[in-house]
């Protein structure tokens, strides 16, 4: 078994920035010594990525406030609107309000990217937003029906991945919650699909992840399955093994093996176990270990103990099948 | 008690003054935070009640004031400027907690606290796990509302973090644990049932016992967290049930950045409710109307009252009374009743400076008086 291990999205700051930046709000500290906090605290995430074998590094996304305020802060057509819930967490996220049809902005998310990943692009696994969480997650005030929104965005992140891959880089992350969370259905579906197409034309080689995450992927799987990307991802937190339909699948399968909403430790044992029944089951390429959903639900220390899971279950799979 | 229409009240916490921070600690004030005391207390008078305290910590000498008469004076502070702002009912700006969240499980025994998590930007709270069995040592909150009572000229209203909210938190070890099989989402509904209850049994209710016994008449149950698992409506249910039961006060329950609509009808079952304190003016943006969910109410046929959010407690821009009052008359509308509103911001306002914070709540008031003006003396 291929066994491939990496963060799926934003890892939580540290208590040193969390204090940092309440400081900066409160006008106790300068931009400038917390800019330096967060280049010495990315170095660190970055470092625990090497040591525990991760196949690519994020730097933990800790400048981002949320998955779309790079994209609401800086693309044609976009304000930053409320304060609304992120899907079933105590956490927030502003609204983007689409006013008009969108547009990218060359430069302005590579601009973004957290410095350690602009170093060494050929090793970073970029995060973005999926288009079809994106859609949904917006407020659509532009006129454009959904689906011709669903797919201006993927035509537009596609864009965003050609730039990147001009760039050096070669993996890209998309965070697609609300596939399973609301999974379309006709032409949203159809959206959905040529938005991933127009990505796949980017990607000139490049690996594609769609992660999903929030509600059982189950319902979901006619059309993830059909999902031009290189791996599709699910939350094992959230969907039960025997419910993954069987393969052999065309692309990686992603596991979601840690889960962010409690600390309770995983046992490496019993995810291997879980691991070896969805690999019988789905007969991919290759298995992609990670966090079930953004770990940034986690304080930093309880989420970089529960990190050192997936070496341990990527240990328990070698041996289990040597 | 007869009320005029428009009633308004606070919701929770007010940021702490910057003197009553430093003077906890023993530390002398520098010439902001002096400057602070000598602004509010001309605002609002509240310092003249403990000038020994007030000169204390103006003439530099700190040590002069115990953290508990500075911490009193603090929460004096709260009611006053509560109080001053025009609104009915009133607490203490919270000045004696930590936050809604850390003070009361703090209280609790069955917790470990391991770290902050965001809520959003640059704003985090300290999250504790549960490893063990929830056990309360003694009431919280009693030691604060006596001092209220004893002090308050308006109505007071306590708020009390709910058990849901406590626990969804909260990370769920100990009562996840005890399910067997993999953790999966029916697993972890059952652990959070179970801890919901255990914590609604074990600490809520017999806070809110004590209180009553001591002459609570109005408490808040702060449950901002009921929308996070619309699923889940009915353990926000079970969980104020079973905190609530068998007393006899006149409870609310605050939510906020939900979509109420995802927990209705369940939430009708919250039988010993008599007001939904709910956020709205974060959701009144341009182009959308942010008090039209209350029509679901009205379609369910729920009579209670509804606690308007009527201000956005996350943005510093202050809305004018206009913008309050119109807020007001849409919410009349779709309740098709305006005796049954009460009117405060969406939240609490401990993330505003004082000064914003205040120019909101007398827009508050301001923006009542003027909706109650025009409906009282309708051809004017």
């Amino acid at each position: 078994m291929i066994v491939r291990t990496g963060l799926t999205g934003a890892f939580p700051r540290s208590e040193a920035l969390v204090t940092a930046t309440r400081d900066l709000d409160r006008g106790r500290t300068s931009a400038e010594a917390v800019e330096e906090l967060f280049a010495k605290t990315e170095e660190e995430v970055v470092a625990l990525e090497h040591r525990l074998g991760f196949d690519d590094r994020t730097a933990g996304y800790l400048r981002w406030s949320d998955l779309f305020r790079p994209f609401a802060e800086t693309w044609e057509g976009f304000a930053v609107g409320p304060l609304t819930r992120w899907l079933e967490t105590n956490t927030f996220y502003r609204q983007p309000i689409l006013l008009a049809p969108p547009g990218r902005t060359p430069g302005a998310i590579a601009a973004r990217l957290p410095p350690p990943l602009v170093r060494s692009p050929k090793t970073a696994r970029v995060l973005l937003p999926g288009p079809y969480s994106f859609s949904v997650m917006l407020d659509n005030r532009s006129g454009e029906t959904e689906s011709a929104l669903i797919h201006r965005l993927g035509r537009l992140l596609g864009d965003e991945v050609k730039e990147l891959r001009g760039r050096g880089f070669a993996t890209f992350l998309f965070s697609e919650p609300q596939l399973v969370v609301q999974p379309p259905e006709g032409p949203r579906a159809e959206a959905v699909v040529a938005g991933y197409r127009a990505v796949e034309a980017a990607l000139n080689g490049g690996t594609s992840i769609v992660w999903t995450y929030g509600a059982d992927a189950r319902p979901a799987f006619p059309l993830l399955d059909r999902l031009p990307v290189s791996v599709v991802g699910v939350d094992l937190a959230e969907t039960e093994v025997d419910h993954l339909p069987a393969g052999p699948s065309r692309t990686g399968l992603g596991l979601g093996v840690v889960d962010p909403r409690t600390t309770l430790p995983e046992d490496p044992v019993e995810v291997a176990r879980v691991v070896r029944a969805a690999h019988a089951r789905r007969r991919p390429s290759a298995v992609w270990l990670g966090p079930g959903a953004p770990l940034d639900l986690l304080p930093w220390e309880p989420a970089t103990r529960k990190l050192h899971v997936l070496p341990a279950v990527a240990r328990a799979l070698s041996e289990g099948s040597a | 008690m007869t009320r005029g229409l428009f009633p308004t009240q606070e919701i929770g916490s007010l940021a702490k003054p910057r003197w009553q921070i430093l003077g906890q600690r023993s530390e002398p004030l520098d010439e902001s935070a002096k400057e602070e005391l000598r602004l509010w207390d001309s605002r609002t008078g509240f310092a003249a009640e403990a000038p020994e305290v007030r000169d204390a910590l103006l003439g530099g000498r700190p040590r002069d004031a115990s953290p508990d008469a500075v911490r009193d004076l603090g929460a004096l502070f709260g009611l006053r400027f509560l109080e001053t702002a025009g609104l009915d009912r009133v607490y203490d700006g919270e000045a004696r907690r930590i936050e809604m969240y850390e003070h009361p499980i703090r209280q609790m025994h069955g917790f470990r606290f391991g770290g902050h998590v965001r809520s959003f930007d640059n704003k985090y709270y300290l999250k504790a796990a549960v490893t063990d069995e929830v056990r309360l040592d003694r009431p919280y909150h009693v030691d604060e509302f006596e001092f209220v009572k004893a002090h308050a000229r308006a109505e007071p209203k306590l708020p009390v973090t709910g058990p849901y909210t406590l626990a969804d938190w909260s990370f769920n070890e100990y009562y996840l644990a005890r399910q067997p099989g993999w953790k999966g989402r029916a697993a972890r509904r059952a652990a959070q049932q179970e801890f919901v209850v255990d914590l609604a049994r074990r600490a809520v209710r017999p806070t809110l016992s004590a209180l009553i016994y001591r002459g609570c008449r109005v408490i808040q149950i702060d449950e901002p967290a009921a929308g996070t698992h619309p699923d889940e409506a009915a353990i926000v249910v079970d969980g104020f049930n079973a905190a609530t039961e068998g007393l006899d006060a006149e409870f609310t329950m605050h939510i906020c950045y939900s979509n109420y609509a995802d927990l209705l009808p369940t939430l009708l079952e919250a039988k010993r409710c008599r007001q939904w304190a709910w956020e709205f003016a974060n959701r009144d943006t341009p182009g959308h109307d942010g008090y039209e969910v209350l029509k679901v109410l009205a379609e369910y046929g729920d009579r209670r009252d509804v606690g308007l959010g009527a201000v956005d407690v996350h943005r510093d821009a202050v809305e004018p009374p206009e913008v309050v009052a119109d807020r007001i008359r849409r919410a009349a509308k779709y309740l098709g009743d305006p005796q049954r509103i009460w009117v405060n911001p969406d939240c609490g306002l401990r993330t505003r400076s004082l000064s914003v914070a205040r120019a909101k709540l007398e827009s508050v008031v301001a923006g009542a008086a003027l909706a109650r003006a025009e409906i009282e003396n309708p051809r004017r």
